[in-house]
């Protein structure tokens, strides 16, 4: 069974976040990238899957900033082979990524695809969907925990408000990870230098995407500081309706 | 009358060589013993000490001599073993002189030219007379001593419950050992005694007080009838004891001296390196041959004394360690992995619930023989390796367990946390590196680049220091300081990075080399000539660890740099602190690990206060638990913290308001131990410089 696992790197949001001069976007020149939070819970779930059942994992990422660490990383978590999908993917949608992805994914004979459910620099938290369209794959999304038996997976999904439903879904399939059921694994700084030295990491050239997302940023800016607040005060129908009139003077 | 003695008195030929049978065979049996601990050293890898062999050779003969290390902190047990010890190797050197007497001499040159005769008989017997009254004495304060139960005798585990572990292997041990000595020593005495009487007291004889006194209890017949009996009594335990000697505890002995001639005088403080063929397959121990022949010498040292079991902050704060059972389960483990089960005969067996490893997966040494709990323990204060009396490096052991944890990943998220942010950002706090120097910006001068402009000395400010909002005031009073004494001093502002001294007793060792690496470069980009810190855990590696990688400064604490500019005067207090009454708390890597105990106590003698010492200083000094990564990882599990515990010793003291600190570490550790015990109204955590900065 291969487990292909997509990742990407994000701004690490520790560092002070500028915008640039265009308005639309992070100034990047002195940004630090990090794995998404949510891709390193999928490696690790694929990680899990395959010490339990066998199988490959392959961690796979289009170009992009301090790409390589990032597989190096995987590698040496124990990815069995990590793949770099080369082009111009600077800036480039989940709409996009996604079809570029599913044009490699596709001819690795995928069991299982995991990746992060969404990241921190994602407008629309859909890349699993979207992969799984492209890919003509069913999908499950917002996945806690994912047990294999025979050719079936079952996940759980949360909702809103404290619900888990349990999906059974036959593979292959996309699952857009939530949570693995372990704390991503650490792995020391001597295996990923090891591993810098001795992994292959195999370069597959992407194609165009040929589509674009259906959303565009018209103003990037940090949250701005309102005029006060006003405390609203007595009886719950009393709130109820002093809110109502607010509403209904702004719109 | 001839002075001398008859050697094996009125014995037959057939006797003699029954007992010259038996010698030898004892002694091929002793030989075959020493072979098998021999054998398992040659297991273990090379540890790298065989440089300056003359030098380690009469040093350690002379702790043996005077028997320092026993005497240290235990006056009552190191008077007991000097005398033991001397009374041991006195009669054992008398006896040699009788075998070579008889044996060589007598047929060499015959019987008229024996040396044990005339005046060299009578001195000899009346100085074995004393020194074996010496060895009884001295063993039976051992037995009374054990029969009081002292808390460091005490076997029980803290990692385990009753009934999962078995240790009365080791007390038959304990036991048989001093009376195997002491039956020797008493019928010795009797032998001698009943030989004078049957010999019809002769007059010489006062020369062996002990004996010629003894002897009056007995008739000339009656002695003459008994001292066959006796003499064969005392052979046999004799000899059953040489067969004993390395099969038991007993090969302390032998073992203690060269475990004390090969210890590393830079044990624990500065930990080896990792092979860069290990760091490829992945590093730490897995299997016996991973450990080096010192180590496996020391897990066989040890005397179970206990003294680490209670000086070990872990142990005493209820975590699952104790750093004499850890030594004694890898003994244990050692033994059994390479089949030497019997080379001790009253050891212990695996704990309950420890795999066996036969036919199934063998037992992991770090995880399953020692517990990752266990080794998670560890505060690295190095209290266990300070106590040990025979040169154990308990620390370098655990460090090389912690390592193979590390390459598995197995550790709690909040460590793992701490070691990727150190990873990424260079600091534990996890925040930018940009953001390291940000606490210079309320200070109203401007610090040195030292990358930008040449200084005397460069600050090494470290983590806490630079980070935690709680240490960043005393951090900016120490510049301050600096500052109107003249010191020419700067900074690495970004360059700087987590010196690693905690990484590396974590057992992350490549991202130890890699902090090494970031700093050195840093270090390069700078021009100073000496550096300065506030934190001993920095002060520690940048003087120990960091010259193996060829970063060799003169390090300084900055207490150490204070009480020299104290004592060439450019320090001057113009008030004398006289009404703060204050107990001061050594921090383990300054006092301990780096032996810098007078100056923080002369600068606090020259600001003229009230000074007390707690119970435990100086060297002896008790960790306030936040070592080795402990500082990172979950205590809400102790049943007392130490720095609780220390607080509390502190508070021991009548009267005492102020616990003075010199660590950035303590600082914040000791805060929150005074809130967390309620004690805020009885005493408060100052660091010294804010004495300092007050009565300047």
């Amino acid at each position: 069974m291969n487990i292909i696992v997509p990742i990407k790197q994000v701004p690490d949001l520790v560092e002070e976040l500028e915008i640039d001069s265009s308005g639309k976007d992070l100034d990047r020149e002195w940004l630090k990238y990090k794995v998404n939070e949510f891709d390193d819970h999928a490696l690790e779930e694929a990680l899990l899957l395959k010490e339990a059942h066998g199988g490959a994992v392959i961690a796979i990422a289009l170009d992009g900033d301090d790409i390589d660490k990032a597989l190096y990383a995987a590698a040496a978590k124990g990815a069995d082979r990590v793949v770099k999908v080369t082009g111009n993917y600077a800036g480039i949608s989940n709409r996009a990524a996604a079809k570029v992805l599913a044009g490699v994914i596709g001819g690795m004979n995928p069991g299982l695809v995991l990746t992060g459910v969404q990241s921190v620099e994602d407008r629309d938290g859909q890349i699993a969907v979207l992969l799984a369209h492209y890919l003509g794959l069913p999908h499950v999304s917002v996945v806690t925990g994912v047990e294999v038996s025979g050719g079936n997976v079952t996940v759980h999904k949360e909702y809103g408000g404290g619900m888990v439903a349990e999906f059974e879904a036959s593979m292959p399939v996309v699952l857009g990870v939530q949570a693995a059921r372990e704390t991503p694994r650490y792995v020391p700084v001597a295996r990923v230098r090891q591993a810098m030295k001795s992994t292959e990491l195999e370069e597959i050239a992407g194609g165009d995407p040929g589509v674009s997302s259906g959303s565009s940023i018209s103003r990037m800016f940090k949250p701005e500081t309102g005029g006060g607040a006003e405390m609203i005060s007595g009886s719950a129908a009393d709130v109820a309706a002093k809110l109502a009139e607010i509403i209904k003077s702004k719109m | 009358m001839e002075i001398t003695r008859e050697v094996f008195r009125h014995f037959p030929l057939w006797m003699q060589i029954v007992f010259y049978i038996a010698g030898l065979a004892t002694i091929a049996f002793f030989l075959y013993g020493f072979y098998r601990r021999y054998r398992k050293y040659r297991r273990g890898t090379d540890a790298g000490r065989f440089n300056n062999l003359v030098g380690r050779f009469f040093k350690a003969l002379g702790a043996m001599a005077t028997n320092r290390t026993v005497y240290k902190r235990d006056t009552y047990a190191g008077t007991a073993h000097w005398m033991i010890f001397w009374g041991f190797v006195v009669l054992f050197i008398g006896t040699v002189i009788v075998a070579v007497d008889h044996d060589m001499v007598e047929l060499a040159f015959g019987a008229e030219n024996r040396l044990l005769q005339g005046g060299f008989y009578q001195w000899f017997s009346l100085f074995l007379d004393v020194f074996g009254v010496l060895f009884i004495v001295g063993l039976l304060m051992m037995l009374f001593r054990r029969g009081s139960k002292p808390p460091q005798l005490d076997y029980k585990r803290p990692d385990l419950k009753e009934g999962q572990y078995d240790r009365s292997g080791y007390k038959k041990d304990d036991k048989a050992f001093l009376w195997l000595l002491l039956i020797i020593g008493v019928t010795g005495y009797f032998i001698e005694a009943l030989r004078i009487s049957a010999d019809g007291m002769p007059a010489f004889e006062v020369w062996s007080p002990v004996g010629n006194t003894l002897a009056k209890m007995f008739g000339e017949n009656t002695a003459n009838t008994l001292h066959p009996y006796v003499w064969w009594i005392h052979g046999i335990f004799v000899l059953g004891f040489i067969a004993y000697i390395p099969y038991s505890k007993a090969m302390h002995m032998l073992l203690d001296y060269a475990n004390l001639m090969f210890k590393d005088d830079l044990a624990a403080k500065r930990l080896p390196r990792v092979s860069e063929e290990k760091m490829k397959q992945g590093q730490g121990y897995r299997k016996i041959e991973d450990f080096t022949w010192k180590e496996l010498l020391d897990f066989d040292s040890c005397t179970k004394c206990g003294r680490c079991h209670v000086a070990c902050p872990a142990n005493a704060s209820g975590a699952p360690l104790s750093p004499r059972d850890l030594i004694l389960d890898l003994r244990t483990y050692a033994d059994a992995s390479i089949g030497n089960g019997t080379s001790e005969w009253f050891g212990q067996t695996y704990a309950t619930g420890v795999k066996e490893g036969k036919g199934e997966k063998a037992p992991a040494v770090a995880g399953d023989i020692i517990k990752a709990d266990t080794l998670w323990s560890c505060t690295t204060c190095m209290a266990c390796v300070e106590a040990c009396p025979v040169g154990i490096e308990h620390l370098t052991s655990i460090v090389n367990l912690r390592r193979t944890l590390v390459d598995a990943g197995t550790m709690e998220n909040s460590l793992q946390d701490t070691l990727a942010n150190i990873g990424d950002y260079g600091n534990s706090f996890g925040q930018s590196d940009r953001m390291r120097a940000k606490w210079t910006k309320e200070l109203p001068f401007k610090i040195k680049d030292a990358r930008k402009e040449p200084v005397e000395y460069l600050w090494f400010v470290g983590d806490y220091a630079s980070y935690d909002s709680a240490v960043q005031g005393m951090t900016r009073k120490v510049a301050g300081i600096f500052e109107k004494l003249g010191i020419d001093f700067g900074i690495l502002y970004e360059a700087e990075k987590n010196a690693g001294n905690d990484v590396r007793r974590i057992g992350e060792e490549g991202l130890f080399e890699m902090l090494v690496e970031d700093n050195m470069a840093a270090f390069e980009e700078a021009e100073f000539k000496e550096i300065i810190t506030t934190d001993p855990h920095t002060f520690n590696t940048l003087k120990n660890e960091y010259p193996e990688f060829g970063a060799s400064y003169p390090v300084h604490h900055y207490t150490g740099l204070l009480c020299k500019l104290l004592d060439e005067g450019k320090l001057k207090f113009s008030k004398k602190l006289s009404h703060y009454k204050v107990t001061y708390h050594d921090p383990c890597y300054l006092g301990r690990y780096n032996g810098e105990t007078e100056a923080p106590r002369k600068l606090l003698e020259a600001l003229g206060v009230e000074f007390h010492e707690m119970r435990r200083c100086g060297a002896n000094s008790f960790c306030c638990g936040a070592g080795g990564g402990r500082i990172w990882m979950d205590d809400s599990k102790l049943e007392k913290r130490p720095s609780v515990q220390r607080i509390e010793e502190a508070l021991e003291i009548d009267g005492v308001n102020l616990f003075i600190v010199a660590c950035p570490k303590d600082y914040t550790m000791y805060n929150d131990a005074v809130k967390s015990s309620g004690n805020e109204d009885k005493i408060a955590v100052k660091d010294i410089i804010e004495l300092v900065e007050e009565a300047i």
